[in-house]
């Protein structure tokens, strides 16, 4: 991405690897700063399903990383698609909180209130687990937006 | 930036048309959700400073659709959207501040000792949540940077 943003030689070039390097520092920050959080919140725990944002983190950081230094297909590509599961890796931890909070609660998801309750449960947050479709999403138009 | 996208002539501007209306996007969506995260979890308290984000939200979700849906070029948008980004900036970094602050001023008074900062680092008010306003504020930024 650096090399990209040195050889850009029209305006509209220098804008583009400009906010696409701007962004993939966000992605790495992301991935970083919500490691970070995950540990201080203590959500690292003996179960699977909580370690998920560091494996997240684990595997996301270094593939930002890379794709400062080569833009190349084999970092590329990987790149692209881990920040799609990203996105997942979000839309699912919403949805484990979702479900964790109504059993906690006693409730059913198959009712509007259940759901609510659930919802506005603070213990696990539903929306917090979106911020990693939120650092997906904007990996992802890095990677789609790169020009060939 | 959606008139922007539907108008883009080359494909590098449309690369930099799509970049940056999937950031803002994704402004949007915190400008709207956060506040609703935050009353969940019982932000909405008597005091002031508990009621600075919602009072972000209202020029920071206007200005966003403004800019998003119908114009980024006016000069009065341009400095409004700037300036509420600024805004955001500034409570994101103080109210990381002052949730550390407070924590400690609920345990033994303001120290800057490493183990014990480090413990209310930790405590019951999130610092680093705190900074979501920092970084929607820097996406803000961003996605309005050199587009007229």
């Amino acid at each position: 991405m650096f090399e990209r943003w040195m050889n850009a030689e029209t305006e509209n070039q220098k804008v583009l690897t400009f906010l696409q390097l701007f962004f993939l520092l966000f992605t790495a920050f992301g991935f970083f700063y919500f490691g970070v959080e995950h540990w201080v919140i203590d959500h690292w725990l003996d179960s699977f399903p909580s370690r998920i944002p560091f494996y997240a983190a684990v595997i996301g950081l270094p593939l930002t990383l890379a794709m400062f230094f080569t833009t190349h297909k084999a970092v590329r590509w990987p790149y692209t698609i881990f920040m799609a599961i990203t996105i997942g890796v979000g839309l699912a931890g919403a949805l484990f909180h979702l479900v964790y909070n109504a059993g906690d609660a006693g409730v059913s998801l198959f009712t509007i209130s259940g759901i609510f309750e659930a919802f506005t449960d603070p213990f696990r947050p539903v929306l917090a687990a979106l911020a990693h479709v939120n650092i997906g999403a904007v990996g992802l138009v890095v990677g789609l937006t790169l020009e060939d | 930036m959606i008139p922007a996208l539907l108008g883009a002539q080359d494909a590098t501007v449309r690369r930099i048309e799509w970049l940056r209306v999937v950031m803002m996007f994704l402004l949007l969506m915190s400008f709207a959700m956060y506040p609703i995260e935050l009353f969940i979890i019982g932000h909405w308290l008597d005091s002031f400073e508990s009621l600075i984000p919602f009072i972000l939200t209202v020029p920071g979700l206007f200005f966003t659709i403004w800019v998003f849906f119908v114009d980024r070029s006016s000069t009065w948008v341009r400095t409004g959207f700037i300036a509420t980004m600024w805004a955001s900036i500034f409570v994101g970094v103080l109210g990381g501040y002052y949730h550390w602050v407070w924590n400690m001023n609920d345990i033994d008074g303001v120290q800057w000792y490493w183990s014990y900062a480090m413990a209310e680092f930790h405590g019951f008010r999130p610092v680093l949540a705190a900074m979501a306003y920092t970084y929607m504020g820097i996406t803000g930024l961003a996605s309005i940077y050199r587009a007229r």
